[in-house]
């Protein structure tokens, strides 16, 4: 990584030059809609210390995504995706939330294709009300971060971005890392695991899943919730294209199998399963808590359901 | 490795319809596929859309499945004719160790549709013989028209290469005989009651649905088969195939990479598993 430091008005060229060859998004809060990733052309369109309701995860897991297409020829997978993307004034936790996604996709074909040509524009954020995250160790991986006069290279590609505009900034060796966030949140217990395995049996399932609706919100504003199931759409001609689709843990046939038999039944099963990806995570990332504390969840929910409160009946512990 | 989803095509060669509603599809691969024992793959209805489903017996150029229409897809599946053009992606999942299954003898229990993956894996033990002791297989029905691969089985067994037993939830005609076979009426687990094998280093397989597992993994386990020694393969809603789409999760297990077999000794450490 390697700062630099700019005079003002840097972020409006460096946004010109990388809309040159790249489709640019960034947090924009409109009234009556509320705040989205909505095409920028310059640094001032964007609005800071408000998170996007919907993260970045639709732009590398589209809502429905197409794998392949089916003809009397046989099967020929989907084109690859169009013109890059830059997404731009991206706070650090949604950064993390990318860096989770990598490596859940990262033998994926389409996630890969996507991945390969986004860049991320970082900058710092101002912590909402909503937020909860716990203080980081580490820096995600981003290319270009953007603070108060400050530039970051985070990639080689990062280096590459900058070059048209190498005139306007200096490196400054004795700048420090971007600030990520004040981390607010304590760390999670070590023995969560251990925690989490002996509720099953807590009435604190069965009380908050009476209130929750299932209506799927949480995970939808989720940047770290990705589960998906396949759907053909079949035309007149005969072709088929099978494409994923965003999916949700909450319905109730995410783990219905055909006969009838349902291994979540219960809403009470279904809002601790999720509680579970967040909190502990699956299979090889398992113990890398996929929650990172933006608190989208808690202010989409129309019940109040908020997870930071469950972790602390869980723990016992004060919420934040 | 680079997931593309890319299914192989396929054309249904032939269809066994001996038993009703739980016919034994042969499907001939564009491309050969491997599938070994209690491994599965997604078969894909273009339009309709793809299930799992582990291989009964042979996989290479021909993939043999025994499917019951159970929903939508298969449905849609029992729909097409020899000829009709559907598509296979896979192989998934980790299948039985043979190695840890060699050795002693070996119980296979199946309960239903259960018998198909065990059908596949009583073929590998067969094609090597010498590695295994006694091979028996328990095998319970809903009656005695539900039993499936009958005159396979019964071929086998009759030449002695494997001892077979079968019990059925009921039978319209009493006493239940099955060509001079053990037969009994009742659970599967009736039959274990008898049963004279090597205990100590025996090894098991065990497939059906939740509520077999509920009774004969621990029961194996009293008899005194040791737990790692005892496999179960989960049935779960299982799309994606590669630990991605979330629907098999179980206990923080992808049920579909690191599984669908398990043992009981990992049974056990999985919560809501069984």
């Amino acid at each position: 990584m390697r700062g630099y430091a700019f005079s003002d008005g840097f972020e409006d060229r460096l946004l010109r030059s990388l809309g040159r060859d790249h489709d640019l998004f960034g947090p924009v809060l409109e009234e009556g809609v509320g705040c989205r990733l909505k095409k920028v052309a310059a640094w001032g369109d964007l609005t800071f210390g408000e998170l996007p309701l919907i993260p970045l995860k639709k732009y590398l897991l589209p809502p429905s995504d197409p794998l392949w297409n089916w003809t009397e020829e046989g099967v020929s997978p989907a084109p690859a995706p169009e013109r890059p993307v830059a997404l731009v004034g991206i706070v650090p936790c949604d950064l993390v939330a990318l860096n989770y996604l990598d490596r859940v996709f990262e033998e994926d074909r389409n996630y890969r294709l996507r991945r390969e040509q986004l860049i991320t524009v970082g900058t710092e954020c101002e912590p909402g009300e909503q937020c909860f995250c716990p203080e980081r160790s580490e820096l995600p991986s981003f290319d270009l971060f953007l603070g108060r006069g400050r530039l970051w290279t985070g990639s080689e590609r990062g280096e590459k971005l900058i070059e048209p505009l190498r005139e306007e900034i200096s490196v400054r060796e004795e700048i420090p890392p971007p600030d990520l966030n004040p981390g607010t949140a304590p760390p999670l217990p070590e023995d969560l695991e251990e925690l989490f395995n002996r509720s099953a049996g807590l009435p604190l399932w069965a009380q908050v899943g009476n209130t929750c609706l299932s209506c799927g919100a949480c995970s939808a504003v989720c940047p770290t919730c990705y589960c998906y199931h396949m759907v053909d759409e079949a035309r007149p001609d005969g072709s088929v294209t099978r494409s994923r689709s965003w999916d949700n843990c909450f319905f109730r046939s995410h783990a219905l199998v055909a006969g009838g038999r349902n291994f979540r039944p219960s809403r009470a099963e279904r809002l601790r399963f999720r509680f579970e990806h967040k909190l502990l995570g699956f299979g090889p990332l398992r113990g890398v808590p996929s929650c990172v504390g933006c608190g989208r969840c808690r202010s989409a929910c129309p019940v109040d359901i908020d997870i930071s409160e469950v972790l602390a009946a869980l723990t016992g512990r004060e919420t934040s | 490795m680079t997931l593309d989803f890319l299914p192989v095509p396929a054309v249904i060669e032939s269809i066994d319809r001996t038993v009703a509603d739980n016919h034994l599809f042969t499907f001939r691969l564009d491309t050969p596929m491997t599938v070994h024992p209690g491994q599965f793959v997604e078969l894909s209805i273009p339009g309709a859309g793809a299930f799992p489903v582990s291989t009964a017996g042979r996989s290479g150029e021909i993939f043999e499945a025994c499917i019951r229409r159970a929903g939508r897809v298969t449905d849609a599946l029992y729909r097409l004719r020899e000829g009709s053009r559907v598509a296979l992606r896979g192989p998934f999942g980790n299948g039985f160790p043979l190695e840890v299954l060699s050795g002693g003898d070996v119980l296979l229990v199946a309960g239903g549709l259960g018998m198909a993956p065990l059908m596949g894996l009583l073929q590998a033990l067969l094609a090597d013989r010498r590695r295994f002791g006694e091979i028996i297989l328990l095998y319970g029905s809903r009656d005695p028209e539900a039993i499936l691969f009958r005159e396979q089985l019964e071929s086998l067994a009759r030449q002695k290469r494997f001892r077979l037993r079968f019990s059925v939830d009921f039978a319209t005609e009493l006493p239940w005989t099955e060509n001079g076979f053990v037969c009994k009426v009742g659970l599967v687990t009736e039959l274990l009651e008898d049963l004279e094998f090597a205990v100590g280093d025996a090894a098991a397989a065990v497939c059906g649905p939740p509520a077999l597992y509920g009774c004969v993994l621990e029961e194996l386990a009293e008899l005194g088969v040791p737990p790692r020694r005892i496999f179960a393969t989960l049935e779960r809603r299982m799309q994606c195939g590669v630990g991605q789409c979330c629907h098999c999760v179980t206990s923080g297990v992808f049920v579909c990479r690191q599984g669908p077999v398990f043992s009981l000794e990992e049974l056990r450490a999985m919560p809501g598993s069984i």
